[in-house]
């Protein structure tokens, strides 16, 4: 190589530059600076901030943490669950090449391409108890007897807004799902269909060992992002009645921004980082072992 | 392999920092701008959650476009949902993104007094002609940090039609009056809610009117009362009417005026503001004159009803724009044909002297009510001297709401929310 040339490696680094100067601008900074903030006591509201070691972490542990970690848990599996075997069987019937399935799959995709916002308003008002249309339909139907309070009681709450995620992310599943299904060689299925195998073993047999590795990457990044979930939950219940659906996300939010104490926030964030880095080391495992 | 010489190198380089330094000169001013000296200021912000409601928005924009247009200056208004407004406002002031005139809530005057950042206003108020009542509204620390809007009270409105639909004969005066009458109400089905009170977390402050009607001080000097017996009592009552459906799960201020509006609740709790809602929301046109302020039942005949005292004022923040926008603030809540007008249009009573006296507001006998049956009684929530007020109120809806679901008792909750209050008086 000339002297006074770059290498692809320089070069590819020169290229990195921008973007790593605002990832540390951006993601780098507010990060380190909100892990620092978590050892001392800050108010959003008030000047200053006094050291308090680990007792922010302390006080959050000892407080309302495990109840937070079991709801943000049920949300993230019921979340990630049901719109999965909801796109999976989407996927399937759509792969079958029944008549239609185009318009369908185009239907399929509508409450994907709606804002999470909006989509947890249009649900807020389905829910409503003293005026919404689930109660107006049940109550016509005979099936309800007096309105129920979906989203103001605790037993009901978190289906609700389970309900609500899993109709605005079943598309995407669908979708990923569909692609991989159909990458599957048709062959396979007919190998099997020569060897007597009906739809259900060939279901099991052919199509669940072709689509293990795409459907483990579509459960583990629904399970990340649900990790992560604010905007349904905080439309629809704002984390209550009475903490019954407050998810980590929903609790720094409140913490920080309600109540304007940033310590706590910042102390309660850093422990849900720390579970979701978990979570990122197996996808990154996962896609470690797919590669390879 | 390829390869490009270190010139070229180098001038992609120095492409890619010019962008960023571009990128960081767009971003936002750490200082905010904190320019001083701006009389001849010919632009300044006005954010206001009125501007976000249907029923104000016309009104408080007229104001804006009037000013604006009069004194040939840039008003650039800026407006958030009242129930995310105040964590809105906080986040901006902090981060130095928000100047000009700002309304506020007379409840957040403390939170936003401790960010240091609100203009003293006292210039202005001692030119207003505002009463001493209203001025006292927008004081803090002996500072007058918002020039008053309006101020008025937070009481119970009823539907008389509904009431004598149901044999309800005559206001009921006391608990055991307003129970029965609730309880005619409930026998007219049909949907109709008795009493849309606060259920949902972020409107249920409205249960301390009522821990005061059963006794309760809330505070004594720096002491928390929430806790003791009368106001363990008012929640063992409210939950009575929440299990016997006498009032309905899921309800905030906004589903209690769209329930009221429909003529599917006897009473709720609202602002003298409430006719102006109920007149734009409701089918029925003529339900602004079936509606009635009535004083908060007392536990026993010859007690004082409670209600809140409640109020917006206009704050001004420091830096730039700030004198320009001091002047906007004083026309906006003392110009007496602005205020007057403002009041035939929304029904918000003005501050001022002369704004009451105007035959528009004087002449109104639903104001007159109200005030006679609810404001004259009311009293400011002792925690808004509080920076934390907000979080208190919140820390002690939550614990009333759990007692509402069921999941605690009034005595435990209520025992946990005076910890959390306690933790909270900073």
């Amino acid at each position: 190589m000339r002297a006074g040339r770059l290498t692809n490696g320089q070069f590819a680094w020169l290229l990195m530059l921008p973007a790593l100067a605002l990832f540390l601008a951006i993601i780098a900074y507010p990060l380190i600076s909100s892990v620092v903030t978590g050892f001392f006591e800050q108010s959003l509201v008030r000047p200053g901030r006094a050291f308090t070691g680990l007792a922010n972490f302390a006080d959050v542990l000892g407080g309302d943490f495990w109840p937070v970690l079991r709801n943000t848990l049920v949300f993230t599996a019921g979340a990630t669950i049901v719109p999965f075997l909801i796109g999976y069987a989407l996927a399937l019937a759509l792969n079958a090449g029944i008549r239609g399935s185009g318009l369908m799959r185009g239907l399929f995709l509508f409450p994907w391409v709606i804002p999470g916002v909006v989509v947890s308003f249009l649900w807020l008002w389905i829910f409503n108890a003293n005026y919404g249309v689930l109660n107006g339909i049940l109550l016509r139907l005979g099936i309800l007897d007096a309105p129920v309070s979906w989203l103001g009681e605790p037993a009901t709450a978190m289906i609700a807004v389970i309900v609500t995620k899993s109709w605005a992310s079943f598309p995407w599943i669908m979708v990923m799902l569909l692609a991989g299904l159909q990458t599957m060689p048709k062959e396979l299925h007919e190998a099997a269909s020569v060897d007597g195998a009906g739809a259900i073993r060939r279901f099991i047999s052919v199509t669940l060992p072709h689509m293990k590795g795409i459907a483990s990457i579509v459960v583990l990044l629904e399970f990340i992002w649900n990790f992560q979930h604010f905007d349904t939950i905080y439309v629809l219940t704002g984390g209550g009645p009475a903490g019954a659906t407050e998810t980590f996300a929903v609790a720094v939010y409140d913490t920080a921004f309600k109540g304007f104490d940033l310590g706590h926030a910042t102390a309660l964030g850093g422990l849900w980082m720390l579970l979701l880095l978990v979570l990122v080391a197996f996808y990154l495992r996962h896609e470690t072992k797919e590669r390879s | 392999m390829t390869t490009m010489n270190r010139r070229d190198a180098l001038r992609l380089l120095g492409l890619s920092t010019f962008g960023v330094a571009a990128l960081a000169a767009c971003a936002p001013d750490a200082t905010g701008g904190a320019a001083t000296g701006d009389a001849a200021a010919k632009t300044f912000g006005f954010t206001s959650w009125s501007l976000n409601e249907a029923a104000q928005k016309a009104a408080v924009q007229a104001i804006v476009d009037a000013y604006a247009a009069t004194n040939k200056v840039k008003i650039a208004t800026a407006s958030f949902p009242y129930n995310e407004y105040l964590n809105q406002v906080v986040l901006k002031l902090r981060g130095n993104q928000l100047t000009g005139a700002v309304q506020v809530d007379v409840a957040w005057l403390g939170a936003l007094a401790a960010m240091g950042k609100l203009r003293d206003l006292g210039a202005q108020a001692s030119a207003g002609g505002y009463t001493d009542v209203a001025l006292s509204s927008g004081k803090f620390d002996g500072r007058q940090l918002g020039l008053p809007w309006t101020t008025g009270s937070i009481g119970l409105i009823a539907n008389t039609e509904l009431l004598t639909k149901a044999g309800v004969d005559g206001m009921p005066t006391t608990i055991d009056e307003f129970e029965a009458a609730l309880g005619k109400v409930a026998k007219l089905g049909g949907g109709v809610v008795p009493y849309a009170a606060a259920t949902k977390a972020a409107q249920l402050k409205d249960i301390f009117p009522w821990m005061q009607t059963f006794g309760s001080p809330l505070l004594s000097g720096d002491q928390v009362t929430i806790g003791d017996e009368p106001s363990v009592a008012a929640v063992e009552w409210y939950k009575k009417l929440y299990d016997a459906k006498l009032i309905a799960p899921d309800v905030d201020r906004f589903d209690a005026r769209a329930l009221f509006s429909q003529g599917k609740a006897a009473f709720y709790d609202d602002a003298i503001i409430a006719r102006g809602v109920v007149a734009s929301q409701s089918p029925d046109k003529a339900l602004v004159q079936k509606m009635a302020p009535l004083s908060r039942p007392v536990l026993k005949a010859g007690d004082t009803p409670q209600a809140l005292l409640w109020g917006h004022v206009i704050a001004v923040v420091e830096g730039e724009g700030a004198d320009a926008a001091a002047e906007f603030a004083r026309f906006a809540t003392s110009d007496t044909a602005t205020v007057a007008d403002f009041f035939q249009k929304v029904q918000l009573p003005p501050t001022t002297t002369a704004g009451l006296a105007d035959p528009k507001v004087a002449g109104d006998s639903f104001t007159t009510e109200w005030t006679e049956k609810i404001t004259k009684t009311a009293t400011a929530n002792p925690f808004w001297r509080y920076a934390a007020d907000a979080q208190i109120e919140s820390a002690v809806a939550e614990q009333v709401q759990a007692v509402l679901v069921g999941n605690s008792s009034a005595k435990d909750a209520l025992a946990k929310a005076a910890e959390a209050v306690e933790g909270l008086q900073k």
